[in-house]
């Protein structure tokens, strides 16, 4: 009886990177009913050669290719009962397919075929991207978080990092800008493949055999290293909270200081309804939000609060006490608030590689530059995190020119110098 | 329909060597007889436009093509008002005469035959 119950066997290959015909393949099999692929492409928005074109192509995935057109692509992936989908970063253009186990065959083939030879028609630029472009970029300037963060990278890196993830509602793009980004975009050196869900040999072979036609340039997209600038801004808008963002960025590689510093100021309570241990969590008014923000980028991070609340006066409060908090915490910290902040980032990036999505964004960026990919490379930096590196860290980082960003009501919004920036 | 979706002997004519060598002059007589090329015309302009496909596919010109399309027809009705041709040196001449919207026109009758088959599609599991 016993011996007859059989232990699923479960593999967990992600470590192993090897090049299949040019593209990188990484796989992580849980055992799980479902597959899916992702073809990372280093088509961010920061790679882009005219705004708003990384948006563009974005939304011109799964259009027609020399192979099947548009229609014929949504009607076959239903048929198997898959899902396909892009989303855009700064750094990366993900395009994935998801499906039951066993259809692999068809979508690594679709994915590989639209890599190869999508042919970017002038008509389906006009009837289906423009509209959507549109749609999506008006959406996020009427939400003022969205708003703020676009606005705080453009203070922040100006270049590269700082080119917004949304084309303006009102651009000049043609399909030839598109054609153009994509082909630079659409080479070996720029795409890692990742599956979950799936065999790694599965995947290689499946690769190998369709990307015979895939383009090389002998070099993958660079772009200059990013820089930190900071600045301040305030921009009226209507409908939304009052919204204020105030950041700090630094370049290099992305540090588990920071993260834990992040983790630490968090207010957002590990058990809902209740009043998280953050020093930021007791001061603010009711009914006013304060949200930690860190975005690590490969070359800069980004980190900063977000706050919002329905009028001006009631941000203003919780804005100095929140600057107030940070200015505390870069001071020092002490052995227990570092260890249970390391704790709480080291969950939290844990946590994350369990998610599809994350995961695939954050052992991708670490596939395309042909470095260690495993879960040990993710969670053991935050062994490293002291009170004396986070003290370091967080002191550094608050010493950089601050970035400022008001959306609302300017009149009622406070100004940096008001919060004791 | 008159254009390029009409039942047409042309490919089977275009494949034979023999055959095209005896009807060129003949086409190109015609041609030149059905007299719209002296009101500045292309070939193209004459297809019927009143019908869905036709429209999507007009949609698809580049705005250079839909403004000189339009140029044309203005052109031609105010000709055809005055019921004199154009001077000589205005007529279309044959290089001039592209198909310029038929490939569209056929694209788009391709999609909707598509969506016609993936519309009426019999699944049947293997």
């Amino acid at each position: 009886m016993l011996a007859a119950r059989r232990v699923p066997r479960i593999a967990r290959s992600f470590a192993t990177v090897p090049d299949s015909a040019g593209y990188k393949v990484a796989a992580v099999d849980a055992n799980q009913p479902t597959s899916s692929v992702t073809f990372l492409v280093k088509a961010g928005s920061r790679f882009e050669t005219k705004p708003g074109v990384a948006h563009a192509l974005k939304n011109f995935s799964f259009k027609s290719s020399a192979f099947r057109s548009a229609l014929g692509t949504i009607r076959q992936s239903e048929l198997y009962g898959g899902v396909l989908s892009a989303s855009l970063g700064r750094e990366h253009l993900a395009l994935t397919a998801e499906f039951l186990r066993g259809d692999e065959e068809f979508f690594v083939q679709l994915l590989a075929e639209y890599i190869q030879s999508a042919k970017f028609t002038r008509h389906e630029f006009q009837e289906y991207v423009t509209p959507v472009v549109e749609a999506e970029s008006t959406e996020a300037s009427s939400d003022p978080a969205v708003y703020a963060i676009e606005l705080a990278h453009a203070l922040a890196f100006r270049n590269g990092l700082g080119s917004s993830l949304f084309a303006t509602p009102h651009s000049s793009l043609t399909v030839e800008d598109v054609s153009a980004f994509a082909k630079n975009a659409f080479t070996r050196e720029n795409i890692a493949v990742l599956g979950t869900g799936i065999d790694q040999g599965t995947l290689s072979e499946l690769v190998q055999r369709f990307s015979g036609a895939a383009k090389s340039t002998g070099a993958a997209s660079s772009t200059s290293a990013s820089t930190y600038f900071g600045g301040e801004t305030r921009l009226q808008s209507h409908g939304g909270p009052e919204t204020v963002f105030i950041g700090f960025g630094t370049t290099g590689a992305p540090s588990p200081d920071l993260a834990a510093f992040s983790a630490f100021l968090s207010p957002t309570p590990s058990i809902k309804w209740s009043q998280s241990l953050s020093p930021i969590a007791s001061a603010i008014p009711a009914g006013t939000s304060v949200q930690s923000v860190y975005l690590p980028y490969s070359d800069a991070s980004l980190f900063g609060l977000l706050i919002q609340g329905s009028s001006g006066a009631s941000v203003k409060e919780a804005g100095k006490a929140a600057v107030q908090a940070l200015k505390a915490a870069a001071k020092g910290l002490s052995k227990e608030d570092a260890a249970k902040a390391a704790a709480k980032a080291k969950f939290a990036a844990a946590s994350a590689i369990e998610g599809r999505d994350s995961l695939v964004n954050i052992l991708g960026s670490k596939v395309l530059a042909g470095s260690d990919a495993s879960v040990n490379t993710v969670l053991q930096p935050f062994a490293s995190v002291t009170a004396a590196s986070l003290s370091k860290a967080a002191s550094s980082l608050v010493s950089s020119k601050p970035t400022f960003v008001a959306v609302g009501d300017i009149a009622s919004l406070p100004y940096a110098d008001e919060l004791g920036l | 329909m008159l254009g390029p979706l009409s039942f047409s002997l042309a490919p089977y004519v275009r494949s034979s060597k023999m055959l095209s060598k005896w009807l060129t002059p003949f086409a190109s007589w015609y041609n030149e007889t059905a007299g719209y090329k002296k009101y500045g015309f292309k070939y193209d302009d004459l297809l019927i436009e009143e019908r869905e496909d036709v429209q999507r596919a007009l949609g698809r010109l580049t705005p250079r093509e839909q403004n000189d399309r339009a140029f044309r027809i203005k052109r031609a009705s105010h000709t055809s008002v005055l019921h004199r041709p154009l001077p000589k040196e205005e007529w279309t001449s044959t290089e001039e005469d592209v198909r310029y919207l038929a490939p569209h026109v056929e694209e788009v009758v391709k999609e909707d035959k598509e969506r016609a088959y993936w519309d009426h599609l019999a699944v049947t599991r293997k």
